[in-house]
């Protein structure tokens, strides 16, 4: 057992948070935001100058094969200043599920290319009924069909908040290739190219202004080597790989809560009003310990979940788990910073702590919401049994009247009057 | 960072949880309320001392006073396992406060009397700090400390203090000079409960504990049984407040409760189906099995940190006090939710569910402020861990003043 970081992560959430802080300051989020490419290129090259984007894959696709946990502790600081990049598209969502489910050929093509920053990807999965349903991040949720024709297959329908596609190189589609009444069995994972005939890209305009797209995909032909992995079995890879992602955005969410929490006591303890600093009253304490209440329990529930992917240990309840609360956590954690901050933290224009409650309705649906969360944790917790024994009856206690509920007492006064000893 | 434990602390934990397995009744009610009666109790403590005999009493403590010289961790282990078996000690008091406190400001010869009785299971102490005039504000003690000759005499009224076995010993406050500031006027005690002048006034409360009222009249007290310096008690006893508020035992104990509930879930059935099949049912299930996963892993923090800290002192953001007193409350409404209309229903009613533990247990969240209630958590957190501003000493004198005058 071991609750600090390692020397390592240490050093890498310093650095992590040395860089971020000077080149992510909040006037580049807001040019980035106005802008139609939704992040900074110069911004992309450095941090692939930095390893951030071959991280975690092996050193033989020119990474630097750290662990999910040390990612995380990135991503956490990568959300402390809300870094516009791709990031978990490009590295996270599409790379790993390249990297565990795709052929030689494509990893040591691509891998490098993205470790570089030279290759753009992003992830096609939710649906226009099945994210209305609440099981867009779910097999069942994909009816979008791919059919295979000769050496291709072409696939039709579409897909919704698609983070990143305007921007892609290549769209990883999650399409249905055979309905088998399970919904996990008869999914394939195509890599298409985003310049292909058919495929056409609208931006969806969010709360956030960071930019998912609306990909539609109109008889659009991929061939066949361009398929990720096996035919008809292209959930299992997945279905990890979006595990990660929920507990990348967890982290990204934990660094949030982390900079309102020191926006909200720095404001408490500086702001003053009545001749005194407005960290003195009591309900503007409440306000900040509940933004501490909020970041340290999601924290550590980020942590245990990446830390048990880290270690390929069993984690489907603990990974639920972190995005259920977090996903709440941190709205409620930005709310309770917002009260402390007052008219500083809502100026759009000039209230830094905007930003983040704005990025965390992003962050909050996106793969999976709360509810979408729990009802995995309800699944998991469906298994718990009670042991047999001991579940018994009282041993008599209610069975004595109220007022002589209290029989160990009487002695005392007895005792008292020196009729009983002890 | 590494959440896991050793093959070693797993055998620890497969040992101790099959130990309470085998000693309790078939028909024990885990969960409290068993050793409110007079049965309850006795078992108890025979319970306790069985469990001191295979060394799991004092698992944390040196060898040299029979304890079984291991770590934190194997302390929070079986800690947690006996939480879980549903158990609270009659000397859990004495073990996880008083003798903390012994074993850094007592003598050689306070060891040698204290702590064997402990290890033994055996004696079973309160602890008495609240007043009338001194709940969270533990500075104001009014009780009074005369020294004379060998002895201090003691003059006084506790409230409010817990416990529902007979008391051997009290771990308690008292004042020894007047001075300013209030805190370094106040030294530490260890009596004997038994002493003549101590009396007893026992009220039940909501929960099904008792609090107990403690009366000094002239109880003369030697001076052997002062507990580290004169007039330095208030700070031992905030040296020692958190060994009182870390703890595996309430988070373990939390998710056996949990696990039986979700049991009858399973079992009981509504309109033709099983309870654990309604999707409001499983929302709430969902929400108490991820508060029973923060509490857990907030508690181990605390235990972690204790276990290497580099000098005693109280952690900045121990959250672990406030799941204690945030989260039992949300679980028992919401287990209450869940059973409708028949979570008033109390046991022994041929219509209660699940014997009326849900009600029992709703009851006692309602009376869960011993060390202090959220507020204080909250407080101490806020100036300690936040560094937020507190009232400046002169503005509490003018507030003082200002009521002095109006009387």
């Amino acid at each position: 057992m071991d609750y600090l970081l390692s020397e390592e992560q240490e050093k890498l959430k310093e650095t992590a948070c040395q860089f971020l802080e000077k080149e992510c300051p909040e006037t580049v989020i807001r040019e980035t935001r106005e802008e139609d490419q939704g992040y900074s290129p110069q911004l992309w090259s450095k941090i692939a100058d930095l390893k951030w984007l071959g991280l975690v894959f092996p050193e033989k696709y020119e990474g630097t094969d750290r662990s999910l946990l040390d990612l995380a502790v990135l991503y956490e600081e990568m959300g402390r200043v809300i870094f516009p990049s791709p990031h978990l598209s490009t590295v996270v969502l599409c790379g790993l599920t390249i990297l565990s489910a795709g052929s030689e050929e494509q990893k040591a093509e691509l891998l490098p290319r993205i470790a570089k920053g030279d290759l753009i990807l992003a992830l096609a999965l939710a649906e226009p009924e099945s994210s209305w349903d609440g099981n867009a991040w779910d097999a069942q949720g994909i009816t979008v069909q791919a059919a295979a024709d000769g050496d291709h297959y072409v696939i039709n329908g579409t897909k919704l908040f698609v983070h990143d596609a305007h921007v892609a190189d290549y769209v990883l589609c999650a399409a249905r290739t055979k309905d088998s009444g399970q919904p996990e069995h008869g999914i394939t994972l195509f890599l298409v190219d985003t310049k292909s005939p058919g495929v056409e890209c609208t931006l969806l305009n969010t709360t956030a202004y960071d930019k998912p797209g609306e990909v539609v995909f109109n008889q659009v032909e991929v061939p066949k080597e361009n398929i990720v992995g096996e035919v008809n079995k292209g959930w299992g890879p997945l279905a990890r790989v979006l595990q990660i992602g929920a507990v990348m955005l967890c982290a990204q969410m934990v660094g949030s809560s982390q900079k309102a929490l020191e926006l909200a006591v720095d404001h408490a303890k500086t702001r003053i009003q009545f001749d005194m600093p407005i960290g003195i009253n009591q309900y503007i304490q409440g306000h900040c310990i509940d933004v501490l209440w909020y970041t340290e329990t999601s924290r550590w529930l980020t942590y245990q979940a990446a830390w048990k992917l880290s270690e390929e240990l069993p984690c489907d309840m603990e990974v639920a788990m972190a995005k259920a609360w977090t996903s709440e956590a941190h709205e409620k954690a930005c709310w309770h910073a917002h009260q402390v901050l007052a008219g500083v933290g809502y100026t759009s224009q000039k209230g830094v702590m905007t930003l983040y409650s704005m990025k965390g309705k992003t962050l909050q649906h996106y793969l999976g919401d709360t509810s979408f969360h729990l009802n995995k944790v309800a699944h998991e917790v469906e298994k718990w049994t009670a042991p047999e024994k001991p579940r018994g009856k009282p041993l008599g206690y209610w069975d004595i009247p109220a007022e002589e509920q209290i029989p160990a007492w009487e002695p005392w006064q007895e005792l008292r009057k020196g009729k009983k000893t002890w | 960072m590494d959440f896991g434990f050793t093959e070693e602390q797993e055998r620890l934990r497969k040992k101790v949880r099959e130990f309470f397995q085998e000693e309790l009744p078939e028909d024990y009610d885990w969960g409290g309320g068993a050793e409110t009666a007079e049965e309850g109790q006795a078992f108890m403590r025979e319970l306790q001392k069985k469990t001191a005999k295979q060394g799991y009493l004092t698992s944390g403590w040196p060898k040299e006073y029979d304890g079984m010289g291991l770590g934190y961790v194997e302390q929070g282990i079986v800690d947690e396992e006996f939480g879980y078996a549903g158990i609270s000690w009659p000397s859990q008091l004495g073990l996880h406060l008083a003798a903390p406190a012994v074993f850094l400001f007592g003598t050689e010869e306070q060891k040698k009397k204290f702590i064997p009785p402990l290890a033994r299971g055996e004696a079973v102490w309160f602890e008495a700090f609240t007043e009338p005039e001194a709940g969270s504000d533990e500075a104001n003690q009014q009780t009074r400390a005369v020294q004379d000759g060998d002895y201090f005499i003691l003059n006084g009224q506790k409230t409010f203090i817990s416990g529902i076995y007979k008391p051997d010993f009290l771990y308690t406050l008292a004042r020894t000079a007047d001075t300013v500031p209030k805190h370094r006027g106040i030294s530490l005690f260890l009596i004997p409960a038994d002493l003549p002048g101590i009396t007893y006034r026992a009220l039940p409360s909501m929960g099904g504990g008792t609090q107990n009222d403690i009366f000094f009249d002239n109880v003369k007290v030697h001076k052997e049984y002062l507990l580290g310096e004169l007039n330095r008690g208030f700070y031992h006893a905030m040296a020692t407040f958190e060994f009182e508020r870390t703890g595996t035992a309430f988070p373990g104990r939390v998710k056996r409760g949990l696990e039986e509930f979700i049991q009858f879930c399973k079992e009981e059935k509504r309109n033709g189906k099983p309870l654990i099949e309604d999707p409001e049912v499983r929302k709430l299930l969902a929400e108490m099995a991820v508060e029973a996963e923060i509490w857990k892993l907030m508690a181990w923090k605390a235990v972690w940190w204790f276990g290497n800290r580099e000098e005693l002192g109280p952690m900045p953001f121990d959250l672990s006090g406030m799941c204690n007193k945030q989260l039992t409350t949300a679980q028992s409404e919401k287990m209450s939710k869940i059973l409708g209309i028949y979570g008033q229903l109390r046991q022994g009613s041929k219509w209660a569910k699940h014997e009326g533990r849900v009600e029992r247990g709703w009851r006692s969240t309602r009376s869960l402020h011993a060390a202090g209630t959220l507020e204080i958590y909250k407080y101490v957190i806020a100036r300690r861990g936040l560094g937020l501003p507190r009232i400046p000493a002169k503005l509490n004198a003018v507030i003082a003043q200002a009521l002095d005058e109006k009387k």
